[in-house]
């Protein structure tokens, strides 16, 4: 029982840095069995069953009382959940008898050697479910298969509003001056040139640490298929939908001249048009059938273009074009992508949408999967505007940006996070995007998500920082639909990263006071990818306000009144020290050195038990002394989103190995993308063994 | 047709003379047709509050939480089976006065939760379903087909929609997933999503747009389908038959809206204004549409979630608070949010009754009412908002006319499934079901005849 639940859910993923563990892996491999045997039961015997099988409540359903090594190796799951909680220092528990640190070595090491080897024997990969597109990949597929010149409905999850085309990737240079707008707060964001008279079917969800695009959220029911075939219906037959704003109005929908061979002509156009639209070779007998959809209506009348509108619609309702899904494979082990298969996967993961006709074109040569011809084209791809689409979709999820939409600090005692109708954090959500745009446009090192030396603000964020502006306002600003960022150099560390953000400190506190813990859990899902359990279901929450007698305790001191509870520690142990570290910042982001009750802030902590931090620029420090981790729980965040999918414990080895090479090119964002691109898991494909039934 | 504004509308609706015109139209317009049984479920997220919802219960003391991993009743329930005659309401009840004659109080009724999610992921999501922990593999959730498609797949198989999925969440932001705000699955995995605008379920129930140009195209696109499931591996094929499932019952559902245009064409309600509605008006007009449909025919199957499950942000509860709150917020704060929690538990219950009302209004050809003819329960995924207890469920089945003994406070007697309620219903409408998910027999005490 505990075996599936631990599966599903309870896997700790992605953060172990185990890069020297890897290279000490072939000299100590198969170093005595037996004896690892022996000191496996004696450690976990003395440190680890008093909580974990001995007693009738077994803590996180992890049972190792009765567990021998054998039964380790076939289970890599588990495997890799000791690495991490052994290798983070998570466990044991503070006031539980330690392991000494070459104990614990031992183990993090035999348990990487077993991972290792288990793997080794069968590497398989999850299976990512075939699944329909969401919104936003139905959109951009649209917007690319008839070259729009507008979108085609408009969608607030794209956060950031570009207005005077500052996003130019293929200088490899983000502008110094930048307009944009907050799309789910800023005025007027939601009007943008589109096809009148079209609907959207409703926003995808994101899933619980996972983003909106995963293969086993998406599904499709009567009433989105209804949907789907009435946008198509409605996108060909709306009013803009034009000459003016398709590209392939032209090659596709226009009446052919009257000396050309009409019914060869549907032919050709089809032919082209299917094959972008389903990214895969048309059979012949599927061509037929669309041909024959097509004469069928000229036959009785319909105007050429029109026709061709009604077979594109049909088009885009075709399970060809809506679904995303990797062709059957019958081994039980891991196969690699077709070309076209891969050329897919790329551009979903890169641009939201279909691969383009070069892309197309390669696979079709079957040159795509040559690792020269591949470099170059994840290359291109990067300087390609349609990148935008990769930065409108993961960094927002990524960051749980969307958090900061219904943040809403309390009216009385932040007043000036209010102004007109409007509310500053419409400012405050731009700064995180633009600073990740910049790393990933200018291949900066992803360290500058920690520690930045630079940042976008406006006049009004500026402001809205107070001591921590970068330089000194003296006007007032209340841009709300165009908003201007200006790229300044960071100098005060306490600023800069994405730590630190308005935005971050905004959506992680309450209305009145701030709120460290889910601040700590923020840090360990988002920077190290290690989203902490959900709290036992029964703690009632810190009121916002300090109990009567309270009052002159300081946040954290109230809190461990609150938390007593054995089993709360073991985890509160790991996130509170990160959540506490920011205390400075107040609910809406303001630096402060004192509580209303004139208590100082103690902020002090340290990071995974070893990293010892008195201020924030020290915490930073700290987490910079652990990039190694982080660049770890990023590769494994952007590799869960480029699967769609739940990562494995198979996919552990390639994290460790693309860790490695972006250390090796001094941490580059355009480093690391590269090397999900070449990844093992990004180019293989797998059918699950066992038959997932309805009982 | 004449245009009735919404406005007059809903005076209608909640004024005295409860029988409108146009209902009557509508069942002139079909005399000869038999009576139709349905069901509909009306979903409270975030439990109750037990002191003002439980008899007895009333002075036991207010969850501070700090119960470890236990998850259970704070008070003391009685363990024993007991049927009374449902005379005196609890506060949170109260709404429900004058029909207790057509409603039963169900106690002691109990979940499993299973290890592994978030205990609010499986309150709204695995309620319908409630399977045996770990039965279902691959998934965290224990959820499998939902009673309303069971029931749908017998009661269903003539309306234009086998069900209809409501839900009152209003939340702009994204912050949940998708088991926090669905009742309805096809299957594990498989979301039977809802609607939440009330003008896109008008407009689904109502719109005169064509949509028979939409017959050439599934033809082309079905083909496409078979070849393509061709390609896929086994878990992918049976996945992928969502696709020529939808095809299929969006062809059946344009068959059956063509024939009952006539009749359709009869119903004088006004597409709901875009404007944004107060709270209470909101979900009233969402029942309305509910309570239409099930009326028209258009359905006889629906579930109402009257709002999310968890979603800690907040929204405006109109006539209740100045400013907007988080009902989960508020429910891990009993000892001092009670007062407040007790006003939206309530108000909940007023909805729930104005539905009631609704129903029992609407008068059918053989001279019943829709009530009487509509197993109509209300329940939440938890027995407490606080503890998360999934045990002692509140629980209130209405309607069901002559087939259900009614007018009763049955107490199950202590560990009782839930499914054995879902099982009762199922039997009621007429499924040879012998067992449903967990469930261990029917509730006798409901059954008449």
């Amino acid at each position: 029982m505990w075996k599936a639940a631990l599966n599903a859910n309870n896997l700790r993923l992605a953060v172990a840095s185990s890069l020297i563990l890897v290279l000490m892996l072939n000299t100590s491999a198969t170093h005595s069995a037996e004896d690892f045997s022996e000191s496996f039961l004696s450690l976990t015997q003395k440190h680890c069953v008093k909580c974990h099988g001995a007693e009738e409540e077994i803590y996180g359903e992890v049972n190792l009382q009765e567990l021998s090594l054998d039964d380790l190796k076939t289970n890599s799951e588990l495997l890799r959940s000791l690495i991490d909680v052994l290798d983070l220092q998570e466990m044991p528990p503070e006031d539980e008898p330690q392991l000494s640190a070459e104990n614990r070595q031992l183990l993090v090491n035999q348990f990487q050697n077993l991972l290792h080897e288990s793997l080794a024997s069968e590497r398989r990969y999850l299976h990512a479910p075939i699944r329909r597109m969401n919104r936003f990949q139905y959109n951009n597929a649209v917007v690319d298969l008839f070259d729009l010149k507008c979108i085609v409905f408009t969608l607030p999850e794209r956060m950031m509003r570009d207005h005077k085309g500052y996003f130019q990737p293929e200088t490899g240079k983000m502008a110094e001056v930048v307009t944009v707008g907050s799309r789910p707060l800023g005025k007027s964001q939601l009007i943008e040139p589109r096809l009148m008279g079209v609907a959207a079917f409703p926003q995808d969800l994101r899933a619980e640490h996972g983003y909106d695009n995963r293969g086993d959220h998406l599904s499709l029911s009567p009433l989105l298929m209804e949907a789907f075939l009435k946008l198509g219906q409605s996108i060909v037959e709306s009013p803009d939908f034009s000459p003016k704003n398709v590209g392939i109005w032209r090659e596709f929908f226009a009446a052919p001249a009257e000396d050309v061979d009409q019914s060869a002509e549907v032919r050709l156009r089809l032919k082209k048009f299917l094959f972008k639209a389903f990214r895969q070779p048309v059979a012949e007998s599927q061509l037929e059938r669309y041909i024959g959809y097509v004469q069928h209506q000229l036959e009785s009348g319909v105007p050429f273009p029109e026709a061709m509108k009604s077979v594109a619609a049909a088009t885009i309702a075709s399970p060809n074009f809506l679904y995303l899904y990797d062709k059957t494979d019958v081994n039980e082990t891991s196969e690699l992508l077709d070309d076209f298969e891969l050329a897919s996967r790329l551009s979903f993961f890169l641009w939201g949408s279909l691969p383009d006709e070069t892309l197309l074109e390669l696979a079709t040569n079957g040159d795509l999967s040559k690792p020269e011809v591949l470099d170059v084209q994840v290359e291109r791809m990067l300087k390609d505007k349609k990148i935008k689409r990769f930065c409108d979709s993961f960094p927002s999820q990524w960051l749980q940006l969307e958090r900061i939409i219904s943040s809403v600090p309390d009216r009385g005692k932040y007043p000036d996070f209010y102004f007109s109708k409007y509310r500053d954090s419409m400012h405050m959500m731009l700064e995180p995007l633009l600073l990740f745009e910049t790393v990933l446009i200018e291949n900066q090192p992803i360290t500058q998500f920690i520690d930045s030396d630079f940042t976008y603000r406006s006049i009004l964020l500026e402001e809205a920082y107070g001591e921590l502006a970068t330089e000194p306002v003296d006007k007032n600003s209340n841009e709300v639909t165009t908003l201007t960022f200006h790229r300044v150099p960071v100098t005060d560390r306490r600023n800069g990263g994405l730590i630190t953000n308005a935005a971050v400190m905004t959506m992680t506190s309450g209305p009145e006071r701030t709120q460290p813990i889910t601040r700590g859990a923020w840090i360990a899902g988002v920077i190290f990818n290690n989203p902490p359990e959900p709290p036992p279901a029964n703690v009632p929450a810190l009121g916002e306000k300090p109990a009567e007698g309270e009052e002159h305790l300081t946040l954290r001191e109230r809190l461990s009144l609150h938390r007593e509870r054995s089993d709360c520690k073991g985890c509160h142990e790991q996130i509170d020290p990160l959540g506490f570290a920011l205390e400075n910042y107040n609910p809406i982001g303001v630096w402060r050195d004192q509580y209303e009750n004139g208590r100082e802030i103690g902020m002090q902590g340290t990071l995974f038990r070893q990293h010892q931090f008195n201020n924030v620029i020290e915490f930073k420090d700290a987490i910079l002394l652990e990039k190694d981790r982080f660049t770890r729980a990023l590769a494994g965040h952007l590799l869960s989103y480029a699967l769609a999918r739940e990562l494995g414990a198979a996919d552990q080895i390639a994290l460790d190995e693309m860790t490695q090479s972006v250390i090796s090119d001094k941490y580059r964002f355009q480093s690391l993308i590269k090397q999900i691109v070449f990844s093992e898991p990004f180019q293989s494909k797998s059918s699950p063994k066992i038959h997932v039934a309805l009982e | 047709m004449r245009r009735t504004t919404r406005r007059n509308f809903l005076r209608g609706m909640s004024g005295a003379a409860l029988s409108l015109p146009w209902m009557e139209s509508l069942c002139s317009a079909a005399p000869s047709k038999p009576v139709a049984q349905r069901m509909a479920h009306f979903y409270v997220p975030i439990g109750v509050v037990r002191r003002g919802f439980f008899p007895g219960e009333a002075e036991d003391i207010i969850p501070k939480g700090n119960l470890g991993n236990v998850m259970t009743s704070l008070g003391k329930q009685d363990p024993n089976f007991s049927v009374k005659p449902l005379t005196e309401l609890t506060p949170t009840m109260q709404p429900l006065d004058g029909f207790q004659q057509k409603i039963n109080l169900i106690t002691g009724m109990d979940r499993t939760f299973q290890q592994g999610t978030d205990v609010h992921a499986q309150c709204a999501s695995c309620y319908l379903s409630s399977a045996e922990p770990y039965t279902i593999k691959g998934t965290a959730w224990p959820l499998n087909r939902t009673l309303d498609h069971l029931v749908a797949d017998q009661i269903g198989t003539q309306t234009p929609f086998p069900t209809l999925e409501f839900s009152c969440n209003s939340h702009r932001d994204n912050k949940e997933s998708i088991y926090f705000d669905n009742i309805s699955w096809y299957g594990t995995g498989h979301l039977a999503p809802s609607i939440r605008d009330p003008r896109k379920m008008y407009r689904r129930l109502f719109s005169t747009q064509e949509i028979d140009q939409y017959r050439d195209i599934t033809d082309l696109v079905l083909e496409d389908a078979h070849a393509m499931r061709k390609q896929l591996g086994t878990s992918d094929r049976e996945k992928f038959s969502e696709y020529f499932e939808s095809i299929r019952t969006i062809e059946l559902q344009m068959d059956r809206l063509e024939k009952m245009k006539a009749e359709l064409s009869l119903v004088k309600l006004d597409e709901p204004p875009e404007a944004y509605l107060p709270r209470g008006e909101y979900i009233r007009l969402m029942g309305d549409l509910m309570v239409v449909a099930l009326q028209t025919g258009l359905t006889n199957v629906t579930t109402f979630m009257v709002g999310p499950e968890r979603w800690d942000t907040p929204y405006k509860f109109e006539s209740l608070f100045d400013t907007p709150r988080s009902h989960h917020q508020m429910s891990h704060n009993q000892t001092k949010m009670i007062n407040d929690l007790l006003k939206v538990d309530r108000f909940h219950m007023e909805q729930y009754v104005y539905l009631l009302k609704r129903m029992d209004s609407i008068q059918e050809s053989d001279g019943t009412t829709l009530l009487d003819n509509t197993l109509f329960t209300y329940g939440s995924g938890l027995g407490d908002g606080s503890t998360h207890q999934y045990n002692d469920l509140p629980i209130i089945v209405a309607g069901g006319g002559k087939r259900v003994y009614s007018g009763q406070h049955i107490n199950m007697p202590e560990g009782t499934p839930l499914a054995n309620l879902w099982l009762t219903q199922a039997q009621l409408l007429g499924l040879p079901m012998k067992r449903f998910a967990d469930s261990t027999g029917p509730i006798g005490s409901l059954i008449a005849g």
